[in-house]
């Protein structure tokens, strides 16, 4: 690095400067040209220039004298100067310490090239002094180590090589042997006689064959040298050191006042070339590139400006330093070229730092103004991205057409949720605002996309109105669908309430229209057609209703048609369509004619009815007192006493042919009456007589006539049977006429009892139970006459048919009372004999023999007992 | 000495034999002899002892459905008119003695 370069350099320079300086305070010494107040200057300024290095080790001098002494501090100061370090100087308190320590620092000089002309070491013993001064001067010569007084001389270099250092014409010391220490020694000691009028104080034989030689001798020898040449070579040294102090002055002056332009324009440069660096406002971008500016700015400040901080310090007191050599060396002073004056050096310093002042300003400033850009957009690229994500999608939802078919619970669903995004909306308003003051924001500090910014914010802001816009409408169209449904439900509701009532009405009209009636009168039929026609007188307000209430289901779908509404048209409170009602109320139209023709029919049908009943009527009036009639003329006729059984049996026989006769008239009653019934007619108030009265009366004529036909035929039989005579008839027939109180052919139990009694039967109960059973066997509770007749007559006939038989037995048994096994085989047939022998009884009367048998008994048990 | 009265009351008892003649009862009497037809004799063993129902002293008033007027004429042609069913109907008279005072005189 330059900057190191320099300071090598300067420090070099300046050393060679303090060398000068010292050469030139020994001559003034010695010349007693004092400037005491030059001198405080540079001491002054030497002092300050050595703590300016000093104060970086963190140490100073007070006293350059007194401070330098121990050569620690002289060490320090070149460590710093030189930024490199020095062996480690000796910490100790004794003069041969500090000897050491200033060798160290004079020994790093001369490392670095820098010739000193004069011996520091300021304390040194006479011996060291002197051994010092022999090293110093051998120093150049490779083959002489001088460290002692005794060996080091043994070879003799040591004595010509002090000889050639200060007298070089006087020995060719190429020409010496190293080996020939003999002839080294007598050569030195010969030419130090014989030019340097040094008397022969040794011996050189003496030297070479003594290991160690006499140190004293030699010290003393040598010190001679000492002496002839430090003042010989001090004069000479001290004329041209004169000679090349003041050329050397002038040279250095010169390089000075080089050095002095050189450095100025480099630090000119470097400040015309920083200026405008500093001056530059052109800002960047990013804040990560201002900060990378600022850091440039602080290495700059930290790393960069001190050297020159130093250079410029370095600079002026170059430049003073200069003008006091000038000034003391009695030279013009220093007159710097144009532009390169320390004043001018100086403002443009001062120019630079205002530059730097103004920069570092503006630097913080960029960088606050950057920081907050890019916070505020950050924060608008959050809140746009998210206000995005919330905006996004919602057109869609906004722009749905889903209430057009939806039903009015749906819509109001509808309704409240689109309420709760518009406050959802407006709470999102403040945040639309914030993004766009933001982005005014960022315009205002001009950040550097700002374009992109401008176009995000207004594309949110033009989706934001676009949203209110669709937010607005579709809470229009929602309310206005709901009270399109709303009417619609009432609408429906309205149905319903008219269309159930009379929809029960249609039912029960078509129940009663299509109502199976079972008439049976005339009246009942009329009764029936008034009511029909009651019925007919309320159709048109019936109609009236039925129009009503299809209207509203034709006001339904009107508004359906005419808003578009898609939803279900179907009622949901009525489960009655308008189709049910219209078929009902056609279908009720159809019955009425019919149920008029029906009546009508009915009413036909009566009429004929009663036709019938009249007819029938009429001749059951007829028929029924004819019979009656018959029936009378028959009774009396049984009744008759007077005339024979068969002038009964003729009247009999003509009343029967009048009856047959008469059939035909019954007939065409049961053919009337199946008329009757075929109508069903089932009663007839025409006439008392059903035609089960005339067929039971006419069955009852024919029975009684045939009966009695019979009866008398009976009698007839009867009393030829059992010889009745006519008078014992006519008897019989008094009798029972008499008793019988009724008159009706038969005699009732108490009236048979009567006449019992009549004839001479004194009847205790038992008897005439008795007697009863055998005339009314079937407990009919009366007696007929031909049974009366059998009683009577039996009582009075042999009928003991048993005692026939035994009679017959009798003959068989030869008269006696029983019959024997062998005469019934003989009499009678095998299997009838068998049939007796094993049936007869034995014979247990008197006289009886073994296989007799009981005839008696037998015929008793035979015709009184019958075994089944 | 008790004096009871008697009252006469009967009983319609209705029978019906199965299996055909003969059928194990004999008959005396009816409206040719001025009696009453009367079961006289129930053969053990037979169809009408083994029916359990009829008794010595029933009167014989119906046979298969036609009321008898007493012949026993007419009752014999009934009766073996049937062939494997014989539904007769039978009177049985009963008296009812009840004494008309409880207390010695």
């Amino acid at each position: 690095m330059t900057q190191i370069e320099n300071m090598v350099q300067y420090d070099n320079g300046y050393t060679e400067e303090e060398e000068d300086y010292m050469m030139q305070e020994e001559e003034w010494d010695r010349d007693l040209l004092l400037d005491p107040a030059w001198e405080k200057q540079q001491r002054k300024t030497f002092t300050a220039w050595c703590n300016s290095h000093l104060r970086k080790a963190g140490t100073q001098i007070e006293n350059i004298e007194e401070d330098f002494r121990n050569g620690l501090k002289l060490m320090l100061l070149l460590e710093v100067i030189s930024g490199e370090r020095l062996p480690k100087p000796d910490r100790g308190k004794m003069r041969f310490h500090k000897i050491a320590n200033v060798n160290k620092a004079l020994e790093f000089i001369t490392s670095k090239g820098v010739k000193l002309v004069s011996i520091g070491a300021e304390e040194t013993s006479a011996k060291e002094g002197l051994l010092l001064w022999c090293q110093r001067k051998t120093a150049p010569y490779r083959n002489v180590n001088v460290q002692n007084f005794h060996v080091s001389w043994k070879d003799g270099l040591a004595f010509c090589a002090l000889i050639h250092r200060h007298r070089p014409d006087l020995i060719d010391y190429a020409k010496l042997n190293k080996d020939d220490a003999l002839g080294n020694l007598n050569l030195a000691f010969e030419i130090a006689e014989k030019h340097l009028d040094i008397p022969k104080m040794l011996d050189a034989e003496d030297i070479v064959n003594t290991p160690k030689p006499d140190e004293r001798a030699i010290m003393t020898y040598v010190s001679c040298f000492y002496h002839a040449f430090a003042g010989a070579e001090q004069v000479a040294e001290t004329a041209a050191n004169r000679i090349c102090k003041v050329l050397g002055v002038n040279q250095e002056n010169e390089k000075l006042m080089e050095e002095y332009e050189r450095l100025a324009s480099e630090l000119l440069e470097w400040i015309r070339r920083t200026t405008p660096w500093l001056e530059n406002r052109m800002s960047e971008k990013t804040m990560t590139q201002m900060q990378q500016k600022l850091e440039d700015f602080r290495d700059y400040r930290r790393l960069h400006k001190p050297p020159k901080v130093q250079e410029k310090c370095q600079l002026e007191i170059n430049f003073n330093t200069l003008q006091t050599k000038l000034r003391i060396s009695n030279r013009p002073a220093f007159m710097p070229s144009e532009g390169k004056m320390v004043s001018d050096i100086a403002s443009a310093w001062q120019g630079l730092e205002q530059a730097e002042k103004g920069y570092e300003e503006w630097l913080l400033t960029e960088i606050r103004r950057l920081q907050r850009l890019d916070h505020l957009a950050e924060k608008f690229r959050q809140k746009a991205t998210s206000h995005e994500t919330w905006a996004t999608g919602k057109e869609e939802i906004l722009t749905q057409k889903d209430y057009e078919s939806a039903s009015l619970m749906e819509v109001r669903a509808m309704l409240r949720k689109h309420e709760a995004f518009e406050s959802d909306l407006s709470a999102h308003q403040d945040r639309v605002e914030q993004i766009a003051a933001i982005a005014q924001e960022l315009n205002e500090l001009d950040y550097h996309d700002v374009a992109s910014v401008n176009q995000r914010c207004q594309s949110i802001c033009d989706v934001w109105d676009h949203l209110g816009t669709l937010t607005q409408k579709r809470r229009e169209a929602l309310e206005r669908t709901e009270k399109l449904l709303e009417t619609v439900e009432q609408l429906f509701l309205e149905y319903a309430k008219r269309s159930a009532p009379f929809n029960s009405w249609l039912d029960g009209a078509m129940e009663d229209l299509q109502d199976m009636f079972i008439v049976h009168t005339i009246e009942e039929v009329q009764s029936l057609m008034a009511a029909h026609e009651q019925f007919k007188a309320t159709l048109p307000e019936a109609d009236a209703e039925r129009q009503a209430i299809l209207g509203i289901q034709q006001e339904v779908q009107k508004i359906f048609h005419s808003y578009g509404i898609r939803g279900d048209l179907t009622n949901p409170y009525s489960t009655i369509s308008p189709e049910t009602i219209l078929s009902k109320w056609d279908k009720v139209k159809k019955l009425v004619p019919q149920r008029d023709g029906a009546l009508q029919e009915e009413l036909a049908q009566q009429h004929g009815n009663e036709r019938l009943r009249r007819q029938f009527a009429a001749q059951a009036n007829l028929i029924g007192p004819w019979i009656q009639t018959r029936m009378e003329e028959i009774g009396r006729c049984s009744l008759e006493i007077g005339g024979t059984l068969e002038d009964q049996m003729t009247q009999l026989k003509q009343y029967e042919h009048v009856i047959v006769s008469y059939k035909p008239n019954i007939d065409k009653l049961e053919g009337d009456h199946q008329l009757i019934q075929e109508s069903l007619i089932f009663d007839n108030k025409h006439t008392n007589y059903t035609m089960e009265h005339i067929r039971v009366g006419w069955e009852l004529l024919l029975t009684t006539i045939a009966r009695t036909i019979n009866d008398i035929e009976t009698q007839i039989l009867t009393r030829d049977a059992k010889g009745i005579s006519p008078e014992q008839m006519k008897e019989f027939r008094s009798s029972f006429n008499h008793f019988d109180r009724k008159k009706n052919g038969a005699m009732e139990t108490d009236d048979f009892r009567a006449c019992l009694i009549s004839m001479g039967y004194d009847l205790g109960e038992v008897e005439f139970a008795r007697i009863m059973m055998l005339v009314d066997p079937n407990a009919c509770g009366v007696v007929t006459f031909q049974s009366f007749i059998d009683f009577m007559t039996r009582e009075t006939a042999d009928t003991d048919t048993a005692e026939q038989v035994v009679a017959s037995f009798r003959i068989l048994a030869a008269d006696k009372p029983y019959i024997l096994i062998d005469e019934l085989r003989r009499e009678l047939p095998r299997d009838q004999a068998e049939y007796c022998i094993s049936r007869m009884p034995p014979y247990a009367g008197p006289g009886a023999m073994p296989g007799a048998l009981d005839y008696t008994a037998f015929s008793t048990a035979l015709y009184g007992e019958s075994d089944l | 000495m008790e004096t009871v009265e008697q009252l006469v009351s009967f009983n319609h008892i209705h029978v019906q034999l199965n299996g055909g003649a003969p059928w194990g009862f004999t008959l005396k009497g009816g409206l040719e002899h001025g009696e009453p037809l009367i079961i006289t004799k129930i053969e053990e063993g037979g169809k009408a002892a083994q029916c359990k129902k009829l008794k010595v002293g029933d009167e014989l008033v119906n046979i298969n459905g036609s009321a008898l007027y007493g012949s026993r004429q007419e009752a014999l042609i009934l009766i073996k008119g049937s062939y494997r069913i014989l539904k007769i109907v039978v009177r049985r008279y009963f008296y009812l003695s009840l004494p008309l005072s409880l207390s010695h005189s």
